[in-house]
């Protein structure tokens, strides 16, 4: 079981993986390894989705964020809090199965451990595990056995490539004394490959990410004190010899912990300050300092026992019931319906009578598919996800045949629940966490508006006014989990304080929007006055009194919602502004308010013509 | 009461006079005096220019001076009080320089506009017994205003009551004396 890196959201979340989802939120969680604080892992989220345990720190989230997969758990312990202990929540990782499996886990990580930053949703069983090389070579300078970095290949290394300095003396070695010690190294690997000695059980309590360095700290000398008795054991060891004390979490805490671990390290690409790619040895406990425990504790047997994992590489729905053969996985349930349905003989259907036929067929099949997830509840949680595009097909359809427009509008905002996925209910919370749920609402939020693929934003023209936005948001919860209007506001009143990429503002009149931390009154004022310039160009459709090329036009709130995409709420809102602004001024007719370009403080008599007027303008432009 | 005296040219109105913003209200604060800033100079150069000293509100708002019939735009009766009553404050109250002042102030019907304020005509008329030697000479209003020394002097045909306002500023100052009963001014310059 390893620590693993984490994507996170613009709101700093964990990204979720297609099919997870999010069960639990607990602010307050400290990390444990063992029976040891991770430090920097103190203050935290803990996130219980369907496939993983997340972990952001609420300090710097971009560098401490880990999760575990709950794949990789064998069970879960509860531990209620005495005195001063906080409860707490153990995970024992699965126990590996044989040294097989051991190495092909511990090979695999170093090629994580090269891009800890970037890593991948995909699981990492499908990596070729590359084979560690145990090499070293010896400082010139100062004579010092320095490992040859894990990532460092003797067969496409050149002189170029990154090679870290002597450990002990910090000095750069030439090129070819790391290269000839690599060869060497491989060369007398090979011969040992036959050789079982390498997988010898005593050489595990060393569970590095990094392969060669699991197998080269032994070769170091490097000894094991224990940690109840400090006596100094032989490295091979996987108990205390005076005290018969386990001497693995020793090990496991040496690595992730400080200087010891940075001192030994021979991948100086791997960012040693955390614990990202770390295995976890023996247990991982997560401390619940402000409660919440019990929700996690329930939910994470849930998943542990839903196992939705398996379903990310669950088989596709079986198109032909006649195909559908017995053996497919997911549906264990032998299909009844089997013979009666398809004949054996399907002839090619033509006309009206092979669409009925394929109709009827598609029915059958749906049919089968229902009948299956029904059958027991296995069978249903391997079927969930057929039965969920089943039900949106369905739910698509039934839209359609109404109305074309409403259809549009049902899919868009089916669609978008969907993909909004990471939704926060008040229930996926700890109780009483009033707080906590109303920044994971906002987080929520935020992602929910810089989300590209529905450009709400963008859509709106970079701005929308907060109820609009609460009723989009709502109608896309499809009528569970509403927001109530007080929530919301706070929430969006969190934005800022979370330093979230949305932020909430207040016009004059009291008007709420929300728009883009980075956009300005100075970007709205230049779209104004741009399309003011444009307007002294382009003649007006109907003769004025007044000289359009000095003048240009004047516009209604109405035009430049239309023109900006604004709701005509903001676009009045924004027009307001520009006039406190000095750059527009108002007409009152009874067609009703009109803005103009501020001719009255710019004084138009001074101007000579055309070119002067827009020079004039430019220079106002600078001066905002 | 408006006093016109008909002139060959017509007045050139400003170019701001066709703005059709020109005649709302503006609410914000910077924009607003700037725009009673030019009503005030357009009212003061109108009134120049036809010879007015005492404007009445009411006929005003229907003349082209608060009404573009091209545009179809007006000064409505309580916008334009306002801005008279800008007018009539002094700059140091956030005024027009006391360039208006109200003859009813209350019922606001009727103003001076002081295109020239009392003390500078006061000075005009200075200059002028000066440069041509009138000093100690005594004059009867009726003289300065209708009379055919002063027919190119830019206060011939002036209104009587800004006549005596300014002759009481030279008073004031020691340069003439007012005598004579109502209607039967006269003046003597030192």
């Amino acid at each position: 079981m390893f620590f693993k890196p984490l994507d996170l959201t613009t709101a700093l979340r964990p990204s979720l993986l297609p099919d997870e989802t999010l069960l639990f939120v607990q602010d307050a969680v400290g990390l444990y390894e063992g029976k040891y604080k991770i430090p920097n892992y103190q203050n935290g989220h803990a996130y219980l989705t369907s496939h993983r345990i997340c972990y952001v720190a609420v300090d710097e989230p971009r560098k401490y964020a880990v999760g575990i997969d709950l794949k990789d758990i064998d069970r879960a312990e509860y531990q209620a809090g005495f005195w001063k202990s906080s409860p707490k929540i153990t995970v024992y990782p699965k126990p590996l199965k044989n040294t097989l499996d051991r190495s092909k886990s511990a090979g695999a990580s170093p090629s994580r451990s090269q891009s800890p930053f970037t890593p991948t949703p995909v699981p990492h069983f499908n990596v070729a595990p590359a084979q560690p090389i145990n090499a070293t070579w010896i400082c010139p300078i100062c004579s010092f056995s320095n490992p040859v970095p894990s990532n460092f290949d003797p067969s496409t290394a050149t002189a170029s490539t990154p090679i870290p300095p002597c450990l002990a003396c910090g000095i750069k070695p030439p090129f070819a004394t790391i290269l000839k010690a690599a060869i060497t190294a491989a060369s007398s690997h090979e011969g040992s490959l036959t050789n079982p000695a390498i997988s010898q059980p005593g050489h595990e309590p060393t569970p590095q990410s990094d392969g060669s360095k699991s197998v080269s700290t032994p070769q170091n000398g490097a000894q094991v004190s224990c940690p109840r008795c400090t006596f100094v054991n032989h490295p091979s060891l996987i108990e205390c010899e005076i005290c018969g004390a386990s001497l693995v979490s020793a090990n496991v805490l040496r690595a992730s912990n400080g200087d010891h671990f940075r001192a030994e390290s021979p991948a100086p690409v791997f960012d040693q300050g955390s614990i990202k790619s770390t295995q976890i040895k023996d247990s991982m406990k997560l401390s619940f300092r402000a409660g919440g425990e019990k929700i996690f504790h329930e939910r994470l047997k849930g998943a542990l026992i839903q196992r939705k994992w398996l379903l990310y590489n669950a088989p596709p729905v079986p198109q032909q019931p006649s195909q559908s053969s017995p053996n497919s996985p997911g549906l264990a349930v032998p299909t009844p319906t089997n013979g009666s349905v398809a004949p054996p003989s399907r002839s090619p259907g033509v006309g009206i009578a092979g669409l009925e036929r394929r109709g009827l067929e598609a029915r059958k099949n749906n049919e089968l598919v229902i009948g299956n997830a029904f059958e027991d509840l296995e069978a249903l949680m391997a079927s969930a996800k057929q039965i969920v595009a089943l039900a949106e097909t369905l739910g698509r359809e039934s839209g359609m045949t109404s109305d074309e427009s409403s259809a549009e509008t049902s899919a868009v905002l089916s669609e978008s629940v969907a993909a909004l996925g990471m939704v926060t209910t008040k229930d996926m919370l700890g109780s009483g966490a009033e707080s906590l749920y109303l920044s994971e609402l906002s987080r929520t939020l935020a992602e929910y508006l810089t989300d590209d693929r529905k450009g709400i934003l963008q859509r709106e023209g970079g701005i929308i006014s907060l109820i609009d936005l609460w009723a989009i948001f709502n109608r896309s919860r499809n009528g569970v989990e509403l927001v109530s209007p007080s929530d919301f506001q706070k929430a969006a009143e969190l934005w800022e304080k979370l330093k979230l990429p949305v932020r909430l503002r207040r016009f004059k009149s009291g008007l709420l929007v929300v728009q883009r931390y980075d956009w300005t009154d100075e970007k709205t004022l230049r779209q104004l006055i741009d399309w003011m310039v444009e307007l002294r160009q382009v003649p007006p459709t109907e003769p004025v009194a007044w000289d359009w090329r000095l003048f240009g036009r004047a516009v209604t709130a109405q035009e430049a919602a239309q023109r900006f995409k604004w709701s005509v709420g903001v676009a009045a809102e924004e027009l307001e502004m520009a006039e406190d602004k000095g750059i527009l001024c108002r007409e009152q007719g009874i067609e009703g308010l009109r803005f103009w370009f501020n001719y009255i403080t710019s004084n138009p008599d001074a101007q000579g013509g055309d070119d002067l007027g827009l020079s004039r303008i430019s220079i106002e432009d600078s001066s905002i | 009461m408006t006093t016109t005296t008909t002139t060959t040219t017509p007045f050139q109105f400003p170019l701001t006079y066709s703005f059709p913003a020109f005649f709302t209200p503006q609410p914000n604060t910077n924009t607003r005096t700037s725009q009673l800033q030019k009503w005030s100079s357009l009212i003061q150069s109108w009134c120049r220019h036809h010879r007015t000293y005492r404007l009445s509100v009411i006929e005003a708002i229907e003349s082209p001076l608060f009404h573009n019939a091209t545009l179809r735009k007006r000064i409505s009766l309580s916008d334009a009080r306002d801005i008279l009553d800008w007018m009539a404050r002094g700059e140091e109250e956030g005024g027009g320089g006391r360039r208006a002042e109200w003859i009813d102030s209350n019922n606001k019907t009727v103003a001076w506009i002081w295109w020239r304020r009392p003390e500078e005509w006061a000075g005009v008329l200075a200059d002028w017994v000066e440069n041509t030697g009138q000093k100690n000479v005594v004059l009867t209003v009726y003289e300065l205003l209708e009379g055919e020394a002063t027919m190119s002097q830019e206060w011939h045909g002036m209104d009587p009551d800004v006549m005596l306002k300014s002759l009481n500023v030279l008073a004031k100052r020691g340069k003439a004396q007012v005598f004579g009963g109502e209607g039967q001014e006269g003046v003597k310059f030192f």
